[in-house]
């Protein structure tokens, strides 16, 4: 059987399998996000499975490419997930090749606490001291003020993320950056694709990470990437994810240095095999090919899932700006033209009812709702008596704790969808605006 | 860098002396992407994304990443080089992959560097001289050995060099009549601190190498471009 022939029937098959059906009031449920396919991404998979090849191949190849190109940056580094990628940036500033550049036990990293724990714990892995700055409404992104305030003689990096795809307001983060000497690292998974003053986030700071879980922007399952255009910085993150090895060979490759046997390392015997020299203490963290061919065909669709996504956003704005009275409404920073990862907003602590009692009501209606993450993490079990620093007080993370929600923009999301959510959404408030 | 494949046609093969060849290649679809003193490698036969990549060999990008070819020299010197120079025509549609390689990292070599170069060993060294990088290099200084004159082949790049940093120094050796470069001397003349680059022949990197060692140059400032 040719392969052409196989693929023929997937594409067959993904018509059968995955029919496009009309939204059902009474029983289907308006996810908060979801995978959005077509039958290039299933032919793009079943291809990259005949191959065999598994490992990083020619499919990892394509979607570092065509992410280097989207985003305009140098180096790609594919890996197995938003989560893996933060812990391989924050990590590879500890290198010892960083000289004194480098961050050791006991160095600050400054961040928040409303967010998701993976920007957070790999700063705790390290031996090192997060520092925890207030956010602010109604962009829910670092409070720029009190990241000023912050920076102590300890002070060695920034770790914060695009929240839920609004790009933080880097002009104000990259001046304290270079006015302090500091590391930026651009938690970019929930943003990819977001602009700032006509730039992509994810190419201000020294690095950053995307993710391909299925609810960003676009997905491989499991997946994520680091990017950077600081050569030696990807060299770096490079040996990390790859068990620590100097050799920087891809799979299959061997002796692309042209010195394999010729090198001394550490106190090894002169000319040992530099694919086995381990120059850090790393982790296994890469993406199968079967992951980048979904990566790959997804990458022809990021543009047109951002407009969708910002199309979404501006929808629910309409329906949720006649109880403004209730509800404080999600801004983009000035300047940033955000693809939005959802359409964040808060209930008031005026109005008549309460974040859980919408939610609830919400939920029931299978309409599905999330916190933002962690609310605040430092009230999560598994950071109760962590070392860190409380950069003065964190009143609006409390709030986004107590009274801020998220629903999906996905682009899965339609006309029905939204419909049926303007309508519950009437009828909640119809009940308590009595 | 992103590694990435071109697939590139052969714009012109010169042979300036027996046995040595200059080959200069365009890309087809995008324009290359590198850093002065990396390496590609080159494949002749046709490249099938869903196999393994072909048998290849590495060479120096000798021109600078501002230009919209490459050049590369070889030497005929085994099986691959020698069907290298049968198979090399203009027109002649090959594979190539880049970029390879971290001889200047960026931004730590701007102090005192000092290149010694043999031969046709000069090449990933031309590739910075004539990029716009060079200009941040403070005092360079090139040793450069060729075994007479019609074996330097790379004034113009040299010319150009001077042009892109006046501070440039060159020590040009012909060895047949003036002797084989001196390691003793150069460190000499630029002591311990400064960075030392060598690309050559393997016996002369290896000498040059524990000869600079043994005179203190911490092994952070020897780089040097050698091959297996």
């Amino acid at each position: 059987m040719k392969r052409e022939e196989i693929l023929n029937a997937v594409k067959a098959y993904h018509s059968a399998a995955f029919p496009a059906k009309p939204f059902n009031r009474e029983k289907d449920t308006v996810r908060y996000a979801g995978r959005v396919f077509d039958e290039k991404e299933l032919v793009a998979l079943v291809d990259s499975s005949l191959d065999f090849w598994l490992t990083e191949g020619r499919y990892a190849e394509s979607f570092s490419e065509k992410i280097a190109d989207f985003l305009g940056v140098d180096n790609v580094i594919l890996t197995n997930s938003g989560s893996s990628s933060n812990l391989l940036a924050l990590s590879a500033l500890t290198s010892k090749k960083l000289g004194k550049k480098r961050l050791v036990p006991g160095d600050e990293v400054i961040t928040v606490a409303a967010g998701f724990p993976a920007t957070v714990t790999p700063i705790l892995q390290n031996g090192l001291i997060p520092v925890f700055v207030d956010v602010s409404l109604p962009t829910y992104n670092i409070d720029v003020e009190a990241l000023k305030k912050a920076v102590s003689p300890k002070t060695r990096a920034i770790f914060i993320a695009h929240t839920l795809g609004n790009p933080f307001d880097l002009d104000a983060v990259m001046k304290v950056v270079k006015e302090h000497d500091l590391w930026l690292i651009e938690d970019n998974c929930d943003a990819f694709g977001s602009l700032y003053k006509g730039k992509y986030t994810g190419t201000f700071g020294h690095i950053a990470t995307i993710s391909f879980y299925p609810a960003p922007h676009i997905t491989t399952g499991e997946g994520g990437a680091v990017v950077t255009n600081n050569e030696q910085l990807a060299q770096i993150v490079r040996s990390f994810r790859d068990w620590g090895r100097d050799c920087y060979c891809g799979g299959g490759e061997n002796n692309t240095c042209g010195k394999r046997f010729t090198q001394q390392f550490g106190t090894l015997p002169a000319g040992y095999d530099h694919k086995y020299v381990y120059s850090e203490i790393g982790y296994n963290l890469k993406m199968t090919d079967m992951q980048a061919a979904i990566g790959s065909a997804q990458m022809d669709k990021l543009e047109m899932f951002g407009n969708r996504r910002r199309e979404n956003f501006r929808r629910y704005q309409r329906i949720f700006s006649a109880y403004e009275k209730y509800f404080i409404l999600t801004e983009a920073t000035p300047g940033a033209e955000p693809s939005w990862f959802t359409y964040v907003l808060s209930v008031r602590e005026n109005a008549p009812f309460t974040r859980n009692e919408l939610v609830t009501f919400l939920n029931e209606r299978r309409i599905e709702t999330r916190n933002i993450f962690a609310g605040n993490i430092l009230r999560q079990p598994a950071f109760i008596d962590r070392p860190c620093r409380v950069e003065g007080k964190l009143p609006v993370t409390d709030f986004i704790m107590n009274n801020t929600f998220f629903l999906g923009t996905f682009p899965g999301m339609t006309e029905e969808m939204f419909a049926y959510v303007e309508d519950c959404v009437a009828e909640f408030m119809g009940k308590h605006l009595k | 860098m992103i590694v990435k494949k071109y697939r590139s046609e052969v714009v012109s093969v010169e042979n300036p002396i027996p046995d040595i060849r200059v080959v200069t290649l365009r890309p087809l679809e995008k324009a290359y992407k590198y850093n002065p003193g990396q390496f590609l490698h080159l494949a002749l036969d046709e490249f099938d994304p869903a196999r393994p990549w072909p048998e290849s060999r590495c060479f120096s990008m000798q021109s600078s990443p501002d230009q919209d070819t490459i050049k590369i020299t070889f030497a005929t010197k085994g099986k691959f080089t020698e069907r290298m120079a049968r198979e090399l025509a203009p027109g002649k549609v090959i594979c190539v992959k880049l970029p390879y390689g971290d001889l200047f990292s960026s931004g730590q070599d701007e102090g005192k560097a000092v290149f010694v170069a043999g031969g046709t060993g000069i090449t990933p060294f031309l590739s910075l001289f004539t990029s716009a990088a060079f200009a941040a290099y403070k005092e360079p200084r090139l040793y450069f050995g060729v075994r007479n004159p019609s074996h330097h082949l790379y004034s113009a790049e040299l010319e150009k060099a001077a042009a892109v940093n006046p501070s440039f120094r060159r020590t040009l050796l012909n060895e047949e009549k003036d002797g084989r470069l001196d390691i003793q001397k150069i460190f000499t003349e630029n002591g311990p601190a400064a960075v030392y680059f060598i690309s050559g022949p393997p016996a002369m990197i290896r000498s040059f190498k524990a000869r600079l060692a043994a005179d203190g140059v911490p092994p952070g400032n020897i780089r040097t471009d050698d091959w297996e």
